[in-house]
């Protein structure tokens, strides 16, 4: 904040820079609020949607969008501000996935213990790669993740060929019933996680983990417990990872070849990507991330005549964009946002400066 | 029972040949650009593509078709390099990852829109039928592509494993893996190295790639995929600070998956779970050497 002032001071000199400060502005400065905001925002959408001002498909993408976005803010946790990569998403996102539907589907068991189920053994296996992050370091790590989530998938794929799933659909307890209540659970989980992740992240426990990603000599050195830190940064991705599958399986209900999707290695790089891109250690930015890589080309691009008829060019552009980000703005969305910011800010007050002429 | 046994190995020698050619050339590009290569598949499943548009518009012999489309994967490979890595050498490690993650986006959409959807998803065997010798009555099967497909690889890789260890330019390659900064100080001109590196390493995916092609499965963009994930695990099994622990990794983990298969005769137990025993006994293996098998280990200095 002090350098931005400063930054502003220098183009426009003896300009005065404090803002009105009203209760709203106030508010907004605080993340808590403007995650609550998001959460009433699209709640209000849902609402639209249910009453019929809104397409149905337009909704179903966005929750596509929040759903990866609940496993890109836990691998932003580990990337972001532990420093650690991580190819396994996939796996740990389809764990939840199937968990759900054979807890919800198979079991018959209701939507809580389901839950207590995948959290639990997203847990444990966070506790694995936690240990083993111990021993092997860097981008050895990151296949070794890999491996483990080609273990997962696997075990996954074996159990779904042989038992019979059938097409049936969920209900939960008799509350929730269908996918409007789906879409409800999902952004009231994306906004708890999100206030929570923010909080963490400006706790002691993520100093720590800053400390670790910067250098764990220093850190050790510092009294930081490796271990500890290391472990809680995994369990806590592959926990929103597992949650991000389980509300996966809310929304779409069924395993279908589309499951298939999300349990390939892209889609573990997709969501590294949407964090690099997002800008790694920004939430929102993380967010933007989501929505440029699924929402781009099912809400905005759709509607274009010319991406309707040729589809792939909407992936062609992903990965050019992809390639000229990173290579062109290693600070991602954050980093453009911020410069925007910037750059409004000095036009306005040179435009101040203009109007009124210079303060004396 | 032996036979049977045989069997087993012959049938997986076509995929241990194509996970050696994948894999060398992920190592290559591993140690002297230091990022994990997501594309290389792609740029395998296009130099297939290549091929099969060669030989379906044009009445090339095979051959004259798989080096043509060598030299495309080639010079793509290189083009890679200067048009991008070469440029993006202050990114960091994970963001090189996205870079060749953002290739794959293009190859994989770029396919269908340059080849059309017509284009015959299968490409035909080097040399087609079986050749078959008996032994203690049962009779062992060899498919005639496999053995061409062992001697292309055998040739290959002698010759590249010649070039590392007994050339200038293999003396470049493995100075700059060892570290970028300090070759260039000694007067190893980088830029042909990583550029070469580039190109032999997407013209040992398009010749992986036509191998696999031969079996007659089906292709797509992304048919490469579940090789290429082989790979990087071979790489860590086996180690990637040598050149040949990644070679032999490869061979290790479709021959272990194979040979855990074949006790799918006695339990389909072992069958169903084959993949996810073998990567279980590596991951193991890996927990308890972590540089790999014949990896050494390198002290990190404050």
């Amino acid at each position: 904040m002090n350098l931005q002032k400063q930054y502003l001071q220098t183009i426009v000199p003896g300009q005065s820079l404090a803002q009105k400060v009203t209760p709203f502005n106030k508010m907004m400065k605080n993340p808590l609020s403007q995650f609550l905001l998001l959460g009433v925002i699209l709640l209000v959408v849902k609402f639209l949607q249910m009453a019929g001002l809104v397409s149905g498909p337009f909704l179903t993408s966005i929750g596509f969008v929040l759903v990866y976005s609940i496993a890109a803010i836990g691998f932003c946790l580990l990337l972001g501000y532990s420093g650690l990569a991580s190819l396994g998403t996939a796996g740990f996102v389809g764990l939840g996935a199937y968990l759900a539907y054979y807890g919800l589907n198979q079991w018959g068991v209701t939507i809580l213990p389901t839950f207590l189920i995948a959290g639990i053994v997203a847990i444990l296996l966070g506790f694995v790669i936690g240990f083993i992050s111990l021993k092997i370091e860097g981008i050895y790590l990151a296949i070794l993740t890999l491996a483990l989530s080609e273990i997962v998938v696997q075990i996954l794929k074996t159990l779904k060929s042989s038992v019979r799933i059938t097409n049936s659909d969920i209900t939960f307890f008799g509350l929730f019933l269908g996918k409007n209540g789906a879409f409800i659970i999902i952004v009231l989980a994306l906004i708890t996680l999100l206030i929570f992740t923010a909080n963490l992240i400006n706790s002691p426990t993520g100093r720590a983990m800053l400390a670790m990603k910067n250098s764990t000599s220093a850190a050790q050195a510092m009294g930081i417990s490796l271990l500890k830190y290391r472990l809680l940064a995994f369990v806590i991705s592959t926990l929103y990872a597992s949650i991000a599958g389980f509300m996966y399986m809310l929304l779409i209900t069924a395993i279908t070849s589309t499951t298939s999707t999300i349990l390939t290695l892209v889609f573990s790089l997709n969501i590294l990507g949407a964090v690099i891109i997002g800008g790694a250690k920004s939430l929102w930015g993380t967010m933007f991330g989501v929505f440029f890589i699924y929402g781009f080309q099912q809400i905005v691009l759709i509607d274009i005549p010319f991406f309707q008829e040729n589809p792939g060019f909407i992936m062609l552009i992903t990965g050019l964009l992809l390639i000229l980000i990173v290579m062109f703005y290693p600070g991602g969305f954050a980093q453009m946002f911020l410069n925007l910011k910037w750059w409004f800010k000095k036009k306005k007050a040179q435009w101040k400066v203009y109007r009124y002429g210079k303060e004396a | 029972m032996l036979g049977s046994f045989l069997n087993t190995i012959t049938g997986s020698l076509l995929i241990i040949a194509v996970t050696m050619m994948a894999t060398m050339g992920i190592a290559l590009i591993f140690k002297t650009s230091t990022t994990t290569n997501f594309a290389q598949g792609s740029i395998a499943a296009l130099g297939a593509y290549v091929t099969t548009f060669l030989l379906a518009g044009t009445n090339l012999p095979l051959w004259v078709a798989l080096i043509l489309a060598v030299l495309i994967g080639t010079a793509l490979g290189v083009l890679v390099d200067v048009g991008i890595f070469r440029r993006g050498r202050n990114v960091n490690i994970v963001g090189k990852q996205i870079i060749t993650m953002g290739l794959v986006s293009i190859i994989i959409a770029g396919i269908p829109m340059v080849f059309g959807a017509d284009i015959p998803p299968n490409l035909p065997p080097f040399i087609p039928g079986n050749f078959s010798f008996d032994v203690f009555g049962t009779e062992v099967t060899i498919t005639y592509h496999a053995m061409v497909s062992i001697v292309i690889t055998a040739v290959v890789l002698g010759l590249l494993f010649f070039l590392l260890y007994r050339s200038k330019w293999g003396l470049g390659v493995r100075v700059t893996a060892s570290r970028e900064s300090t070759a260039e100080l000694v007067g190893v001109n980088t830029f042909v190295i990583t550029a070469t590196s580039w190109g032999i390493a997407a013209g040992l995916a398009v010749i992986a790639a036509v191998m696999l092609g031969g079996t007659g499965i089906m292709m797509n963009p992304a048919f490469m995929t579940r090789i290429q994930v082989n790979s990087f695990l071979a790489g860590i099994l086996g180690g990637f600070s040598t050149f040949y622990g990644p070679v032999v990794g490869a061979v290790l983990i479709p021959l272990s998956v194979a040979v855990v298969g074949f006790f799918g005769r006695f339990s389909p137990f072992f069958q169903d779970w084959a993949d996810v025993i073998v990567y279980v006994i590596m991951l193991i293996i890996i927990l308890i050497k972590p540089q790999g098998l014949f990896g050494k280990k390198i002290v990190k200095k404050v």
